[in-house]
């Protein structure tokens, strides 16, 4: 670490740095942490009921995997948000920007610095919640597939405990490698 | 499942010099057939029928049946009670009804010689008894991890189309 620490930023800018980085907010976090454990639970009802997997003498093993698979579709959740997140600003910036201008054009009191900041915000806000959730729905929809792929098909020969061990990591954790590409 | 019912009887007259021959036969029958496929590898099939007829019937009177070109042999289970059954294989097993000709010892005699000359031919039976059989359930035409597997497809196919136009 170097010394220099630049603390010039202006809270505008700060604000403007937080948009842009791939840091999510608490509530994102928790939003996506939960989803990612739900959506990795789920997959445990599949092998129970399904595929016969032993409940009792594979509890290490679910709370393992769950584990493990909740932390890289959280991963992915927030790489594939922070990718889509600019391009849907792009594509909702006019619609945005035309409805907070309605919404605004009463109030003469505002001024006009005022009024760019609060469109500016609501741009955020919005492209925030769309890539937040279109970024959950696209991870959910290819992690199950590919347990689903893979447990029925490809590992169908294996035993369930490695059916599951092996469906469960490879789905995730391909998840979380293709979402830090550019595309 | 057992389904019980009284079966249509057609009933053929019989030449009255036969003496040991049932007189005006009268059957009343119920009947078996398995429905379930998944369970089992042959599908059966019986009937169970009493007889009486005007004049009465020796101890060890010999009933034969004959279903679609197979021969077969009654047994009796009970005074005047017989059974018809057999076995198919699931793939072979039609649903529909199934004509059983009951035959005496005297017609199954004669069907024999005539089969001998014409593998085709047939004599008029005793009795003859429908047994229904309504088809068997062998599994679900799509499964269900096919049909999963199918939704979880699309589903993904939509989500990786649509991400690729918000990134275009």
């Amino acid at each position: 670490m170097s010394g220099k620490v630049n603390k010039a930023f202006t809270k505008e800018e700060e604000l403007l740095l937080q948009d842009f980085s791939r840091n999510v907010s608490t509530k994102s976090s928790a939003l996506f942490y939960g989803n990612a454990f739900i959506v990795s639970a789920i997959p445990i009802w599949l092998f129970w009921r399904v595929h016969a997997l032993e409940v009792s003498s594979s509890l290490a093993w679910f709370a393992l995997v769950t584990t493990a698979s909740t932390w890289f579709l959280a991963l992915a959740y927030r790489n594939t948000k922070f990718h889509l997140k600019h391009r849907v600003a792009v594509r909702r910036e006019d619609a945005v920007a035309r409805e907070m201008a309605r919404k605004l054009a009463d109030d003469k009191k505002m001024s006009r610095k005022e009024k760019d900041e609060r469109i500016l915000w609501k741009k955020n806000e919005v492209a925030d919640y769309e890539a937040t959730t279109y970024s959950i729905f696209y991870n959910n929809a290819l992690f199950l597939t590919i347990v689903i792929l893979s447990s029925f098909y490809l590992l169908r020969t294996f035993t369930p405990t490695v059916n599951y061990i092996v469906s469960l990591t490879t789905a995730s954790g391909l998840l979380a490698l293709l979402s830090t590409g550019s595309k | 499942m057992v389904t019980k019912y009284l079966i249509s009887i057609l009933v053929i007259s019989v030449s009255g010099s036969l003496a040991q021959s049932c007189q005006n036969p009268q059957v009343e029958a119920a009947s078996f057939t398995s429905l379930d496929a998944t369970i089992v590898t042959q599908i059966a099939y019986i009937t169970e029928f009493s007889l009486k007829c005007d004049n009465p019937l020796p101890e060890n009177y010999a009933l034969y049946a004959e279903v679609d070109g197979k021969s077969l042999t009654a047994a009796r289970v009970g005074d005047n009670k017989y059974q018809v059954s057999w076995t198919e294989e699931p793939s072979r097993a039609r649903s529909g009804v199934h004509e059983i000709h009951i035959l005496d010892e005297e017609g199954f005699a004669s069907l024999r010689r005539a089969r001998r000359s014409d593998p085709a031919a047939t004599v008029s039976p005793l009795l003859a008894i429908q047994l229904q059989h309504p088809g068997s359930y062998s599994g679900p035409w799509v499964n269900s991890e096919v049909l999963a597997t199918a939704i979880s497809i699309l589903v993904a196919y939509v989500a990786l189309r649509n991400k690729s136009k918000i990134l275009a």
